[in-house]
């Protein structure tokens, strides 16, 4: 399967080959091609993929120590994408909005996203600089038992925070509730911009739980940590 | 638009079946994910994090566990219920919405699914148009708006705390708004409580 009919039937895929530093300039080449040329297993980026294109990874051979890496790093490049492009979007688009209809309820919205905002910073420092971390190490084969004890998979995985919910209700009082009249081009960006952010937060709880955590609880299982 | 695809499990030990029916689905025109689930505590776990809105299931799986699929049904009512029918059934099991055979057409099947999602679909519309909050839950959510705790409301409006934190989840299944920060901004546009009112 050429990677160029994929991305057709799927334009989505396009952020999992940015979030694996894959150029999207993708010529002719196969997926096994588009593997081999980025020193990624087919297994990984076929798991990845599918999720992405709605299947489950159940059923795919164990992902390798290499494999799992990768993830991390195709996790932190998403976070960049959340920190650096899609965040600050939706939030130059609240500040455009808020000043178009200078009223207390727009200004409301505008505190709750800048609020949910920094939570949402936190989070991804937190996985940034103690969950991943943490995996990397546990990776690092031999070191990890020292280091086990105080933390875990398990933990990783109870960390969740309700960004998916507070986004949920931003979007709700965007559709259903919040007065405000006409701007349609810059409320559709909005929610366009909203959307699309929803979505790859979807994916990457996925990835986090079907790919990450399984495999750190399989792995500390091994090590007995 | 972004909409989650449809969640598919599979409840069923023979891996040829399995992949039949995975195949059957995933080549269908229903946008949805199909996952594979062993035993049924495996299902009420993954409902609490990416729940399933159909689950395909071998009725022999649910020999003995019927108290169990029972209850799941009731916390999760929107989770419908397709067996697979191996001709030893005579009568509809109490237990699933519908029911098919290994000798129906793939065309049969998918049609079945589609029905089911579409009534899994509506009862899910019915639950978000009732929008208008009781007068009730109004002064429940007015107490919110303006800070107070459960045990505060409760002492004032002369309920228990229990009875509030039902109130809560009525008003979040409602509105389905659940932050309390995004109640508050609900409330205003509803003209609930006065803008002048918040402290911004």
């Amino acid at each position: 399967m050429k990677m160029a009919d994929l991305i057709d039937a799927n334009p989505n895929l396009l952020l999992m080959l940015q979030h694996f530093n894959i150029d999207f300039r993708v010529s002719d080449m196969t997926v096994w091609q588009l593997c081999s040329r980025y020193g990624i297993s087919e297994n990984l980026l076929v798991s990845i993929a599918n999720l992405y294109n709605g299947f489950d990874t159940k059923g795919h051979q164990p992902f390798t120590r290499k494999d799992l890496l990768q993830v991390i790093s195709f996790l932190k490049n998403s976070h960049d994408y959340y920190r650096n492009d899609k965040y600050p979007q939706i939030s130059n688009y609240i500040r455009e909005l808020q000043e178009n209809h200078p009223d207390r309820e727009m200004k409301l919205l505008e505190k709750f996203f800048n609020e949910y905002f920094a939570e949402v910073l936190e989070h991804l420092d937190y996985e940034d600089s103690i969950a991943f971390p943490y995996f990397i190490t546990l990776l690092d084969e031999g070191k990890a038992v020292e280091q086990g004890g105080r933390y875990s998979s398990k933990e990783y995985g109870e960390h969740h925070t309700d960004i998916e919910l507070k986004l949920q209700d931003l979007k709700n009082l965007l559709l259903k509730y919040v007065n405000i009249e006409g701007d349609l081009d810059l409320r559709r960006k909005l929610l366009f911009a909203l959307y699309e952010l929803e979505f790859d937060l979807y994916l990457h709880s996925l990835i986090e739980e079907n790919i990450l955590i399984p495999s750190g609880v399989r792995i500390e299982k091994e090590q007995n940590v | 638009m972004y909409k989650p695809p449809l969640h598919i499990a599979i409840m069923e030990p023979s891996k040829i079946i399995f992949e039949g029916l995975q195949t059957i689905i995933c080549h269908s025109p229903l946008d949805c994910r199909v996952s594979r689930v062993e035993r049924l505590e495996e299902l009420t776990e993954m409902m609490g994090h990416s729940p399933v809105a159909i689950l395909i299931a071998n009725p022999m799986q649910f020999v003995n566990l019927e108290k169990e699929v029972r209850k799941l049904r009731k916390v999760y009512p929107t989770l419908s219920i397709a067996g697979i029918d191996f001709g030893i059934i005579h009568r509809q099991s109490m237990l699933t919405d519908i029911s098919f055979t290994l000798y129906d057409t793939p065309e049969h099947i998918v049609h079945s699914l589609m029905k089911l999602q579409e009534k899994s679909q509506q009862s899910e519309q019915e639950k978000v148009e009732e929008e208008n909050l009781s007068p009730r839950e109004i002064e429940v959510l007015t107490c919110l708006v303006n800070g107070m705790l459960n045990k505060e409301i409760a002492d004032l409006l002369n309920i228990s705390v229990h009875t509030v934190v039902r109130h809560r989840k009525n008003i979040t299944l409602k509105t389905g708004i659940r932050s309390q920060s995004g109640l508050t901004i609900y409330a205003i546009s509803k003209k609930i409580v006065s803008i002048e009112d918040i402290e911004i």
